[in-house]
């Protein structure tokens, strides 16, 4: 069956002599991986439409049961290019990208995180800022139902600045010592009130009003840690984009 | 005659790019008639490459030698180095008759998901050719792809401290085409990268 949809570029992988496997967040479809026949090829009909964070409307054939859809056409609505030249502009949605791909399931459409995704890159077209990427992540884990609880604690609901990792919550000092087992007791990111607050604020505000707020560099890096450590340990790994990111670093041009 | 091995012969063909089972069992059937000795060298020639290639110890090309021939070459022009992904790459570009200098294989390019980190390519190895060989010009013919595109970005800043020029192959639409078809990335690069007549 011939679908049609709109579609985000989230990766792309050769595959063969000059084929791609292509993965989109779409509109309707949520994840999906497709097959593109020779886009590598200089004269492809794909030309660059393929690259990543490229938002376009594309056609593919399904057939139930079978393996990898075919992608038929792809027509770029807007290429986003500038989000890829920019090398730490490009790290920064690769990360967006990579969380994406690894936390939602395929073939479920998620309107919410398309819609979310699609405004995030239009906000860091204009500026490519940190905040942008990180009110991305605290969006997206509150959509797919992985947002980190901090808003006390997940036992007793009182306050505590302690976020237990292995818990995906705060745990309030009275609670940490009924709990058995010391690995449950191990990560823990210390939070200070003052960020407890920035990310409910964040979460609740329209995105396009999130640009207005001001956050000083420690309770940034306190709430980045803090999601940081929570993804790692619900996908159980080290998110790939961030170890390329620290490689990197020594350069001006990953830094900004 | 069995119709195990012919079947096994089309099976393995059809692991080449491009190659069908019609293909495949044309190609079986011709194989079949071939003279022994040109079936032989056939099947030396696919088992030889495996055996004896390896990387060229300086650039990364493929090689049967320490050392490949381009890089071995005298009269090629030292001072200059083309950067490219793949080994394959330098077989086209020599093809093209449009460069005499020499090659460095990156063997890749940089993709932050999936965990191709600079370490992971040859590039410790370019700075030090640089470095020691007094390159006056590093022209970087990584693909015209955002993974290419990240990589000679890369290069350019880890190459700054040398104090050689680092160009980057021209962008532009494929020759005998269409502008009606180009897509407005590739003309967008295209307009930007014009130049005088
Ligand atoms: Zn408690
Ligand atoms: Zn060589």
């Amino acid at each position: 069956m011939l679908h049609r949809t709109e579609g985000i570029v989230l990766k792309n992988t050769p595959y063969g002599e000059a084929d791609l496997l292509v993965t989109f967040l779409t509109k309707d479809f949520g994840l999906i991986n497709t097959f593109a026949k020779s886009p590598r090829k200089v004269k492809s009909r794909f030309g660059s439409s393929l690259e990543p964070l490229t938002y376009s409307r594309i056609s593919f054939w399904a057939k139930e049961h079978t393996s990898l859809p075919r992608l038929t056409q792809s027509d770029i609505i807007k290429p986003f290019q500038e989000l890829r030249e920019n090398f730490s502009c490009f790290l920064r949605l690769s990360e967006i990208a990579e969380l994406t791909c690894n936390f939602l399931p395929e073939g479920e459409a998620n309107i919410g995180v398309f819609f979310l995704l699609k405004k995030i890159m239009e906000m860091m077209q204009s500026s490519c800022s940190a905040l942008n990427a990180l009110v991305y992540k605290i969006k997206f884990l509150e959509l797919t139902g992985y947002a980190p609880r901090l808003k006390g604690c997940a036992r007793c609901g009182r306050s505590g600045q302690g976020f237990y990792v292995s818990q995906g919550s705060v745990i309030c000092g009275a609670c940490l010592d009924k709990l058995d087992e010391v690995s449950d007791k191990k990560g823990v990111v210390t939070l200070s009130a003052g960020s407890i607050r920035l990310y409910e604020t964040l979460k609740a505000w329209d995105v396009s009003k999130t640009a207005r707020i001001k956050v000083s560099e420690n309770m940034f890096s306190e709430l980045s840690g803090m999601l940081d450590a929570h993804i790692e340990c619900t996908l159980s790994r080290p998110i790939r984009t961030k170890t390329f990111r620290k490689e990197t670093v020594p350069f001006p041009c990953s830094r900004v | 005659m069995s119709q195990g091995i012919v079947e096994n012969l089309i099976q393995q063909l059809m692991k080449l790019p491009g190659i069908g089972r019609k293909t495949a069992q044309r190609l079986a059937f011709f194989i079949l008639a071939m003279p022994d000795e040109d079936a032989k060298s056939l099947s030396e020639a696919i088992s030889n490459i495996k055996q004896k290639a390896r990387f060229c110890s300086q650039c990364f090309n493929i090689t049967e030698s320490e050392i490949c021939s381009i890089c071995s070459d005298e009269s090629r022009d030292r001072k200059k180095i083309c950067v490219v992904e793949e080994p394959g790459n330098i077989f086209v570009i020599e093809k093209s008759g449009s460069f005499k200098g020499l090659y460095h294989v990156l063997l890749g390019a940089l993709a932050p998901i999936d965990g191709i980190t600079p370490d992971k390519l040859k590039i410790a190895e370019l700075l030090e050719r640089v470095k020691t060989n007094g390159t006056e010009e590093v022209i970087i013919a990584t693909n015209p792809n955002t993974k290419g595109e990240m990589t000679a970005q890369y290069l350019k800043e880890v190459l700054t401290p040398f104090n050689v020029n680092v160009t980057r192959i021209a962008y532009g639409l494929p020759m005998g085409s269409d502008i009606e078809f180009a897509d407005e990335v590739t003309l967008r690069k295209a307009m930007e990268g014009r130049r005088q007549l």
